[in-house]
Order: C-alpha cells, then sequence, then structure tokens
C-alpha cells in the first residue's frame, strides 16, 4: 500500500511559504504600483454598495461606467451633476489623466453666471484637483503642464506658478514639443525674458537635432518657427529697452518705452441697482486690446488679495465653494480711450450672496497682461507706461500696475436703507462726466469692402 | 495520477455541460462584444473606458463561474451518490478532490480563454491590432485566471462541509473580504495613531487571508501612460502565491473530507 502524504506538514509549508511570499516581496509591490490609493478609503460619496464593488477589484470598471455617465451629462448641459463624478472616477481610478484634466477645465470654466463670468470660487478647487492629478501622475507631463494652462490662461497672474508647472512639464520625457514654446511665453510673462530667450534657443536646439533626424516639413516648419519667434523676442527686448536695463545704460538710451505714457486712469463706480454695478472711465492709450480687471469680493474673502485671491490655497479638492462669499472678477475693455460696462450680479444670487457687510471694488491693470503692440510700448514691467494718480509699485513687486480700490456696503450693493432712492457712487477725484465724443482722430473707423466698392 | 486525470477530465466534461454557466459565459461574452458602443470624450477616454470595462467584465463574470461551478461539485457528487461508484474504486478521497479542482480550473480556462479571445478581438477591432498591447493586456486575464483558481479552492475547501447555497455567500465573502482586506491593512499601518495591538492583528490577518488584491492588476493595462516597476517579478510572486495558498486550501479540503462520513 501506498504511503499517504502527510497532509500536516504540506499544510504547514503550503501555509508558511504564501505568508512569507505575501509579506516578504508582494506586500510592498502592491501597495506601491496597485493598491487604491489614499483618497478612495477616506470616504467617497459612493453608497455602500458600490464602494464595495469598487474596492472589491472593479474600480477601473466603476470609474469607466461614472465617466460614461459623465458624458451624458456633459451633452445635456447637466454641469452640476458632473462634478461629483469626476471626483469620484479620479478617486477611483488616480490614472484617468483625461477626468483630472477634463475635471479641471470643467471646474475652472464652466460654472459661469448669466453673463458668462466664471464664478471663481471654485478655482482654488480646479487647481487643487490638478495639484492631486500631477501627485497621482508624476511621471507624464500632462497634468504639470494642464495645472500650469490654468494658472497662465485662467488666473493670469502669480506667473511664477505656471513657470513652475511648464518647467515641470518639460522635464518629463512624454512632453510634447510644440508646447515647450509655452514655457518661453510664461517666462516672458513673469518678466524674465532672457530665461524665455534661453528657452527658444534651448528648443531651436533640439529642434535643428531633431531636423538632422528626421528633416519632414513638420520639424522646419517648427525650426523656423522659433527662429523666428527668437528674432522677435530679440528685437523686442532690445526695442523695449531690456538689455539696456540690465547693463545699466537705459537712462541714455532711446527706446520705444521712453517717455513713458501717461494713462489718465479714471473711473466711475455706480450701483445702478441692487447687485447692478456701472463702471466707466478713462485710459489714454487708443489702440484696442487693453483689457483692465475688475475685482468686487468681499472685504474679508478668506485668501483675498490684492486684485485676487490665494488661488494655491486649497489643497483638497472640495466640490463646495464657499457659498456665503463673493467674489466677481470681469474685465473692462477699452475703447476710443473709454470704458463703459454694465455688471449685472441680480440674476445669480447663489454666485453673489452679497452675505458680507463689507466689499472692495478693485481696478487693476498689469502691462505683463497687455498684447505684444501695447506691450511693446508699456514693456513687461511697465517702464512705458506711468499714471499721475494710480501708477502702483508695490502690489505687484517688480511691475509697475495700476490699481484703485473703493469701499463698499452691503447696504450700498442691495440698495437697502438710505441707499433705496439714491444711487450709490464712488468715483476717482480725477473723473470726469463727459457724453461728448472725442475729435475724429479717436474714432476707429473699419473699412468696408462692401460700401467701398 | 492516472485517476487525477481521469476524474479532471469527466468534471471537465460536466462543467462545459452545464447550462448555468454557459449562460453566465454567453452573458459575459456578449457585453464584451457589447462593450465598445460606450464613446466618451477623447479617443483616450475611449481606451481607458473600453479596457475597463471589458476587463471588469471578464474579472466578475470569472468569479461567478468560479464559485457557481465549484460550490455545486462535492455536493451534486454525494447527492446523486456518484461519489460511491468512484471512491470504491481504488481512488483516494484526495484524488478524487483534487482531480475535481483541477477539472474546475480546467473548465474555467477554458471560458476564461474563451472570453479573453473575444475582449482581443473587441479591443484590435475598435483600437487596431497592435501586438505588443495584446499581449501586454493579455496578462489581465491570465493574473484573474490566478485569482479565479484561488476562489475556486476556496468554494471547494468550503463545501466539504457547507451547503451549496451557504458556501456561494461563503466563497463571495471571502472574496470580498480577501480583496478589501489589503486596503484596510494598508491604511491602517500608514495610521499613525492606531495603536500597535490593532495593527498586530491586523498584520496576521493580512497574513493568513486569501489576497486576491494582488490580482487586480488590470490599473497599469488600462491606462496607457501608467507603468509600473518589473511587473514580470510581481507577477511572479503573486502566481507563487496563489499556488501555495491553493495548497493550504486543498490540503485543509482534503483534511476535512477524509474525515467525513458519507
Amino acid at each position: 500500500m501506498r504511503k499517504r502524504p502527510n497532509w500536516y506538514a504540506w499544510l504547514a509549508i503550503f501555509l508558511i511559504s504564501q505568508g512569507a511570499l505575501q509579506r516578504g516581496f508582494i506586500q510592498d509591490r502592491w501597495a506601491r504600483d496597485f493598491a487604491p490609493k489614499g483618497s478612495l478609503v477616506k470616504g467617497t460619496g459612493l453608497s455602500p454598495e458600490q464602494f464595495l464593488f469598487a474596492l472589491a477589484g472593479f474600480r477601473e470598471m466603476v470609474a469607466g461606467i461614472l465617466w460614461v455617465r459623465a458624458d451624458s451629462f456633459f451633452d445635456s448641459g447637466n454641469f452640476d451633476a458632473v462634478l461629483p463624478i469626476i471626483r469620484l472616477v479620479t478617486m477611483l481610478d488616480p490614472k484617468q489623466i483625461d477626468v483630472y484634466s477634463t475635471g479641471m477645465w470643467h471646474i475652472g470654466y464652466n460654472f459661469t453666471d448669466e453673463e458668462s463670468r466664471s464664478d471663481r470660487r471654485y478655482v482654488p478647487s480646479a487647481l487643487a484637483l490638478g495639484k492631486e492629478g500631477c501627485k497621482q501622475n508624476p511621471d507624464t507631463y500632462e497634468l504639470w503642464f494642464e495645472t500650469g494652462w490654468i494658472w497662465f490662461h485662467k488666473i493670469e497672474d502669480d506667473y511664477d506658478k505656471p513657470v513652475y508647472y511648464f518647467e515641470e512639464a518639460e522635464k518629463r520625457p512624454d512632453m510634447q514639443p510644440a508646447r515647450k514654446n509655452l514655457l518661453a511665453m510664461a517666462y516672458q510673462r513673469e518678466g524674465r525674458a532672457d530665461e524665455s530667450l534661453k528657452q527658444y534657443f534651448k528648443l531651436y536646439d533640439e529642434s535643428a537635432a531633431e531636423m538632422k533626424r528626421d528633416p519632414s516639413l513638420a520639424t522646419r516648419q517648427n525650426m523656423e518657427t522659433l527662429l523666428q519667434n527668437i528674432d522677435t523676442l530679440l528685437v523686442r527686448m532690445s526695442q523695449r529697452g531690456y538689455f539696456a536695463e540690465n547693463n545699466g545704460t537705459y537712462a541714455s538710451g532711446e527706446y520705444d518705452t521712453k517717455p513713458p505714457v501717461d494713462l489718465g486712469f479714471s473711473v466711475k463706480a455706480s450701483i445702478v441697482e441692487a447687485r447692478v454695478l456701472r463702471l466707466e472711465g478713462t485710459w489714454n492709450v487708443l489702440p484696442v486690446g487693453t483689457h483692465i480687471r475688475v475685482v468686487l469680493r468681499d472685504k474679508d474673502y478668506p485668501g483675498g488679495k490684492v486684485a485676487e485671491m490665494d488661488w494655491d490655497a486649497q489643497d483638497e479638492v472640495t466640490l463646495d465653494p464657499p457659498h456665503d462669499r463673493t467674489f466677481m472678477q470681469d474685465q473692462l475693455f477699452v475703447k476710443n480711450r473709454r470704458f463703459s460696462k454694465r455688471i449685472d450680479m441680480s440674476k445669480d444670487v447663489t454666485i453673489y450672496p452679497f452675505a458680507s457687510k463689507s466689499y472692495i471694488l478693485e481696478l487693476f491693470y498689469s502691462p505683463r497682461l497687455a498684447p505684444p503692440h501695447l506691450q511693446d510700448k508699456f514693456s513687461w514691467n511697465g517702464e512705458g507706461m506711468t499714471d499721475a494718480n494710480y501708477l502702483n509699485t508695490v502690489v505687484r513687486p517688480g511691475q509697475r500696475v495700476i490699481y484703485a480700490s473703493f469701499e463698499l456696503t452691503r447696504d450700498q450693493m442691495l440698495r437697502f436703507n438710505q441707499w433705496a432712492d439714491t444711487m450709490p457712487i464712488l468715483k476717482t477725484p480725477n473723473f470726469r462726466e463727459t457724453t461728448e465724443r472725442g475729435g475724429r482722430e479717436d474714432v476707429i473707423e473699419m473699412p468696408s469692402l462692401r460700401t467701398g466698392g | 495520477m492516472r485517476a487525477i486525470i481521469a476524474i479532471g477530465r469527466t468534471t471537465l466534461g460536466e462543467a462545459i455541460r452545464r447550462k448555468v454557466l454557459l449562460v453566465i459565459l454567453l452573458v459575459g461574452v456578449l457585453f464584451l462584444s457589447v462593450a465598445p458602443g460606450l464613446g466618451v470624450l477623447s479617443a483616450r477616454s475611449e481606451t481607458v473606458v473600453l479596457r475597463g470595462m471589458v476587463l471588469g467584465i471578464i474579472q466578475l463574470t470569472s468569479a461567478l463561474i468560479a464559485i457557481v461551478l465549484t460550490v455545486y461539485m462535492l455536493p451534486n457528487e454525494i447527492e446523486r451518490r456518484t461519489i460511491y461508484t468512484i471512491l470504491c474504486k481504488p481512488v483516494q478521497r484526495w484524488q478524487f478532490l483534487i482531480g475535481k479542482y483541477l477539472g474546475a480550473v480546467l473548465a474555467l480556462g477554458v471560458m476564461m480563454l474563451l472570453m479573453t479571445t473575444v475582449m482581443e478581438i473587441t479591443v484590435a477591432i475598435n483600437q487596431g491590432i497592435d501586438a505588443n498591447r495584446m499581449v501586454e493586456l493579455a496578462t489581465g486575464p491570465l493574473m484573474f485566471f490566478i485569482q479565479m483558481s484561488l476562489l475556486a479552492a476556496v468554494a471547494m475547501f468550503f463545501s466539504t462541509f457547507v451547503t451549496p447555497l451557504v458556501n456561494f455567500f461563503l466563497s463571495a465573502g471571502m472574496y470580498l473580504l480577501g480583496s478589501l482586506f489589503a486596503t484596510f491593512f494598508e491604511t491602517l499601518k500608514d495610521n499613525p495613531n492606531t495603536h500597535p495591538l490593532p495593527k498586530a492583528v491586523a498584520l496576521v490577518v493580512n497574513t493568513i487571508l486569501p489576497n486576491f488584491s494582488n490580482y487586480n492588476v488590470q490599473n497599469h493595462l488600462i491606462n496607457p501612460d501608467q507603468t509600473i516597476q518589473n511587473p514580470t517579478a510581481y507577477y511572479t510572486f503573486v502566481t507563487g502565491y496563489g499556488l501555495f495558498y491553493i495548497g493550504v486550501l486543498l490540503v485543509g479540503a482534503i483534511l476535512i473530507f477524509d474525515r467525513r462520513e458519507f
């Protein structure tokens, strides 16, 4: 008779072997490469059965189903419903880069009022999502680039931030060559034209090397574009006196930025109805392209800064902005040396609750935001512009900006009490009412081919 | 060995003829075929969603098949009294049990192979033929196969002493627990405020419990931009782990089955 195996010995061997493998070789690798990351286990808003299903190895499947659902909400314009889904999907599968990038764009751009102004209270959440995405996907350039883009395009301030994110994106090997140009642009917006030039030269060298490997039309076009960018930037740096400033000869030379143009900024703000603001003013620059930032916010808005807020304040993604807080930001476009805009916040009480007692109305202009044809006069730091009353060199160190602010009360904004019959008007002392149009030279006439024959 | 092979072959034949399994398989294949209909925002999103869906469908269908296939295996033999005709021959109980298990795993393998083929065809039709990506994608179902073999061993172990219905829920519960516990353990381990005693208990439980989450490796297969460090070593370790744990469960089942009286 054959001897029976010693099952207890086998049991012990198998048990110890599996335990040793699990503890010694698998656990850490699993935790590093495959474990659901932190936020998932902190609570997701999933129902218990969804949560169990997700954790039981079906995370990606649940994420996929939810993302498809989100798409149908996008199509039907139900943006509010998309928000929690984005959060869930990024928790379930933090490697889904598209969900992070779409989510950032959605949170940052799509919550708008009746006049298509973004609800800026959401922007820190969009950036927090970007930061989380970068942390979860550190090896690919995409979320670094996308987060940088939100800073560059949406916030248009604090340019050290987009520079940081674009630099990080460029460190990743999968960074697309065409997108590297944006770092050069961000350097310029930060006032670092020399770094911008270095970046263009670096890209040109890379492009020339690529040209040797792959002499295709696309590579040639890329190389020629870079050459043109270098040429344009060198001319601008020279004509705007950038080199002269750096070598201490600016004062004695002739540059396009001299003499500085007096912007003659003035403004009048009227609360024409409850929650409706009318802004009028002057700006002594004839060419079109000026947009002046206007911010109306709670005086004690959390993280409130001069003409902006601390956009980077949030590390956790919260889908609920501070509902009892008001932060409105818009642009005033200058035409024929004047600007006039009616900002109606009455239809969006949830975005502009006006629950605080005091508000601050800020008007801000930075030369860094000027289009190139205006920047050719103002330069990157505002050397070519001045203003007798509102030039400010403090609120943005290193820049000469235009800044004016007024304080308002809740009663004024809502036209309560003594303001029910009296229109609150705030204006700079130099503001002059005018109904007259300027001379013929002030009117921008657009030639029409049809009427002109 | 010949007895084990003979029992395994018979079990495979029986399993393939079972209608309930074929229905589950058919539903799985149908879902795999319609998965590309889930169009979303971008081409990459479509890739991610499609891969997530097809791998999820295979995993879910395989888990169902593994449990349903195994929970009835021994009880049916006992209920129909066919076990007597086998055990009266020169076949030992452990040989019978291992033969049954191997037959079940083989049947599971055939069904999973079919689903994997459908998955590969579906993905190739929608995203083009890329041999490297197809091979890489197949590692998902391969890991699921080991996971499901482990699940089948769990169900086999329970089937030696509980009824099929109870076994169904016990095995499913064990699958859930074995998938969840590692995450729970990681959270507990990383929490500096947790007392060392619960940490130690969790460590013991995590070492003893069948760790199904080891095989949920699909994330980097689904998200094309993600890479992991040395996947081959990891796959080798978890395969070894699976084999050892299956050994634990089968030996446990043999020890119980040996003492059972019919």
